[in-house]
């Protein structure tokens, strides 16, 4: 009897049997696991597991290496989590870092883009009091025109912002805050008008699709950072679609308009060539689009750069500087976006306020050339003076000089 | 015993000795699966890899004639007319690091003695010090690599 | 044939009702196992936990994801552990339901109670080792109950964590207290408790005299059960971990602002603390959060104590009428302990 395979053993036999099931099945699935990637940015000396799923995505610019600044300086999330969900459940801002929420733990810190205005680092000290961000001439408008305030004075950004050492005498916004309005004009204008700056939520809809924070302006596609912005760029917000007054809604557009003249939104306006063929940042610097870290009281006290700032007057050269300083911020600039070769004693043209416009040449025959920042076309134009134009000395800002040379819609 | 009887036993006994081969064959293999598990579960590499690769700044530091320890190598780094030698301060006995004395260097763990050359004077380590593969960079630094 | 080691560590034979699953519910058995896992899978992960605030989550992340079978180790680490907490309580209940408490293993079940109370904080302290936000509020507000205890609270505290913020400081604490201050009392106590078992004539069933049932089992067949059983838990607990993972959350940031941010999102007590979370929101934390708590764990150590004796033939049966009492008190115990959890899950 003692020799006859018991219930027991028979028992012990499947269990064996499963147990080995079990423990093949584990490494199984243990072997079906994808292989960590590593990477240890130099920066943080901190090893991050990001790769191990996003190996493809590419370099998102020359001057954000990955093997410097890896993905978590700049994105948080776990960095050693190989779960999607706990991996990503602690960046910043979701898939973009740079909304202005949480724009000062990424993009921020003295050595990044929270330096002093000395060293021309304060990045987002500018951008966050600029007129894209408050919006404030606008609100001020509208405030003024429904009664809600006397002047036409800024009081109010889409968020409060502050700047003690502010050179124009505003020191700081409060936020605006349509709800507490007594005009209903105002309310509405709260709810429709407010979506396209840059603190503000983006309205939903794929058509004009931005993204908050720097990105909305320096992100031309995914994961990307560039400085070489195209006006398809602007137009996201700068032409989407038309606001009506009298009911004081925004009419979206659908299309995306191919016919740079044709297509803008504003039936009225008036284009010289070089205002349909280059791209928005060849002409307007960084002061005027990203703001100077002041706060303003409307766009108007902001945007400076006028056909003569290339073109000069009958009487006047455009200001041109010769490079000597090798830290010229003009050096900088260039080195940001190669599209030229600029070398120590090259002539530039400058703005009035100073700002070098470094994709500009002065030519040895007196001709300028000027590279497109974002479409690396070369173009050569001529000054002004000793031409046959017949503009009054004192009406020389650019909607004078619209007159005659706007091309015909 | 008659036949039957016989041939009864050893058919419950072949059984038996089968079911008991195929149940030890899965404990064993568990077996196998469980020990090569824990092996691979403990022989994770959990602290970071030891530098192999140092910078140690502008070759300018290092004037002709001179002899500079980098203790972070460690290793000593000779600039002579014919270039720089970076001769290593790991003992190659077991590993401790050499400390100079009048005739080279010796070591304070179990007394190797090396010459300046890095030639082994006296045991027990009987290999002399290793020569480090320098590069000179772009920037004119001095990189050393101990791998 | 000499008997093996493991043969050894049981009587001869012992009388079959005492080894009857419907009896036993396998739960004692079932509680070493568990802990024999835990002892085991604790000390591989040991290998690469680091108790130190800035590295602990980190560290528990690369055990999770990193080293390999890891997330499978720390995974049958947590479940054994729950389980081991379920396995307990169904224990204690069998014991108080079938009698088997009475006169002689009137300490035992004192023994027994104690391992239970410090498995619970066996279980918190481990939880806490995971250092991510999660655990946050719940240390703090369990550490800070101990405070309001009159006169020794505030050196309960330190004892506990040593003083200072509990979500920035107090890991090394727990991490000993895990490890190896309540560790090697339940090891004392556990082998403590299975001798007495033993000393005081194995699983309770009715005196010979008044037993109906004299079938007696030889110790093979009762290893043979207890091995059939550990393979079926070790299975069972070996699929569970494949496809169950133990809970993990983002790691506790290092600024006071940063972790007072994120500890806010999650403020829920671990599940086995829920009832007293609940009471929590009623009032008083000392009445709430030390009192009653503690007044149900005397009660429940009473039993023996304050009931009539039950009757020498209802030993070891299921639901015996002598025992009414112990048995309505445990009853009731549980279902205010099951309607607390339920209703704070339903918030």
């Amino acid at each position: 009897m003692q020799n006859k395979p018991t219930t027991f053993h028979f028992l012990l036999l499947i269990a064996s049997g499963l147990l080995l099931a079990a423990l093949s099945f584990l490494w199984w699935n243990d072997s079906r696991q994808p292989a960590p990637i590593s990477l240890t940015p130099t920066l943080s000396g901190e090893t991050e597991y990001c790769l191990t799923c996003h190996v493809d995505l590419p370099e998102i610019s020359a001057s954000h290496p990955a093997d410097t600044f890896g993905c978590v300086s700049c994105h948080g999330g776990e960095r050693l989590a190989l779960n999607a969900d706990l991996a990503h459940s602690t960046m910043r801002g979701g898939a973009n870092p740079s909304d202005f929420s949480v724009v000062e733990a990424s993009c921020g810190g003295s050595n990044c883009h929270s330096g002093s205005e000395a060293d021309d680092r304060h990045h987002i000290q500018r951008v966050m009091t600029s007129v894209q961000s408050t919006y404030a001439g606008a609100i001020a408008s509208i405030r003024y025109t429904f009664g809600a305030q006397t002047d036409l004075n800024a009081h109010f950004g889409i968020q409060a912002v502050i700047d003690e050492q502010s050179k124009t005498g505003i020191s700081s916004l409060e936020t605006f805050n349509p709800v507490d309005e007594a005009h209903p004009s105002i309310q509405k204008f709260g709810e429709e008008c407010l979506s396209c700056h840059l603190h503000a939520e983006p309205r939903e809809g794929e058509a004009y699709a931005r993204e908050t924070g720097c990105a909305a302006c320096h992100s031309t596609k995914k994961h990307t950072l560039t400085t070489a912005i195209p006006y398809t760029q602007c137009n996201a917000c700068h032409n989407r679609g038309n606001y009506d007054l009298r009911t004081m809604t925004f009419v979206e557009r659908t299309d995306h308009p191919t016919q740079r003249i044709d297509d803008y939104y504003q039936p009225i306006a008036q284009f010289t060539q070089c205002e349909y063929t280059l791209d928005c940042v060849d002409c307007h610097t960084r002061s005027e689009v990203m703001g100077d870290g002041d706060i303003h009281n409307d766009q108007a006290s902001i945007e400076y750069v006028q056909c003569k700032t290339c073109h000069g007057t009958l009487e006047e050269l455009p200001l041109t500087k010769t490079l000597t300083d090798p830290n010229d911020i003009a050096f900088t600039l260039a080195f940001l976006n190669p599209i030229k070769d600029l070398k120590l004693g090259d002539t530039i043209i400058v703005t009035e306020k100073g700002e070098p416009l470094w994709n500009t040449k002065v030519l040895p025959d007196g001709t300028y050339e000027m590279i497109g920042k974002a479409t690396n076309q070369y173009f050569t134009f001529r000054p002004v003076m000793g031409t046959a134009c017949e503009q009054k000395p004192d009406e020389q800002e650019s909607h004078y000089c619209h007159e005659c040379h706007a091309v015909e819609k | 015993m008659n036949v039957t009887q016989w041939k009864n036993k050893m058919t419950d006994l072949s059984r038996r000795d089968f079911l008991k081969l195929i149940r030890n064959g899965f404990l064993y293999l568990s077996g196998v699966l469980v020990t090569g598990g824990l092996l691979r579960f403990l022989s994770y590499e959990s602290e970071p890899k030891r530098k192999t690769e140092f910078d140690i700044g502008s070759a300018d530091n290092y004037p002709l004639g001179s002899r500079t320890s980098i203790p972070e190598i460690p290793a000593l780094l000779i600039h002579t007319e014919s270039g720089y030698t970076a001769l290593s301060l790991t003992c190659t006995h077991l590993g401790c690091t050499l400390e100079p004395n009048e005739t080279g260097f010796a070591c304070p763990c179990h007394n190797s003695s090396f010459d300046e050359a890095g030639n082994v004077i006296h045991g027990p380590a009987v290999k002399p010090l290793q020569v480090l593969r320098i590069e000179i960079t772009d920037d004119g630094n001095i990189k050393v690599f101990t791998a | 044939m000499r008997p093996s080691f493991f043969h050894h560590l049981h009587p001869p034979t012992i009388p079959t009702a005492q080894a009857r699953w419907r009896h036993t519910l396998a739960a004692g058995g079932t509680a070493i196992f568990l802990m024999l896992i835990l002892g085991v899978t604790g000390i591989l992960e040991m290998f690469y936990y680091i108790p130190n605030p800035e590295e602990a989550a980190l560290s528990v992340q690369t055990i999770t994801y990193l080293v390999p079978f890891g997330g499978f180790i720390r995974n049958l680490h947590y479940w054994s552990a729950q389980l081991l907490l379920i396995v307990s309580a169904i224990h204690l209940l069998r014991v108080v339901f079938t009698a088997a408490y009475s006169h002689p293993r009137r300490f035992n079940y004192l023994l027994g109670l104690t391992l239970f109370v410090i498995v619970i904080l066996l279980d918190f302290t481990g939880y806490i080792l995971r250092w991510d936000v999660d655990i946050c509020y719940p240390l703090l507000t369990g550490t800070n109950l101990l405070k309001t205890i009159p006169l020794i609270g505030d050196a309960l505290h330190r004892i506990a964590i040593g003083g200072g913020d509990a979500c920035t400081s107090g890991l090394l604490r727990m991490y000993v207290w895990h490890i190896f201050g309540l560790t090697l009392p339940v090891i004392i106590l556990g082998v403590w408790h299975a001798f007495r078992v033993r000393r005081d004539g194995g699983i309770a069933v009715p005196p010979p005299q008044v037993r109906t049932d004299n079938a007696r089992i030889s110790r093979n067949e009762l290893v043979r059960r207890e091995v059939l059983a550990m393979f079926v838990i070790g299975i069972a607990l070996i699929l569970l971990s494949s496809f169950a993972p133990a809970p993990i959350a983002p790691a506790m940031p290092t600024t006071p602002a940063a972790i007072g941010a994120a500890a806010s999102q999650s403020a829920r007590a671990p599940w086995f603390f829920l009832w007293v979370q609940q009471m929590l929101k009623w009032g008083d934390p000392f009445i709430f959060g030390i009192v009653i708590p503690i007044g149900i764990l005397v009660l429940v150590a009473l039993i023996p104590y304050i009931f009539p004796k039950p009757a020498d033939s209802d030993i070891g049966t299921w639901f015996p009428k002598s025992n009414r009492f112990a048995q309505i008190t445990i009853g009731l115990v549980s279902f205010i302990v099951i309607l607390l959890t339920l209703l704070a899950n339903a918030k």
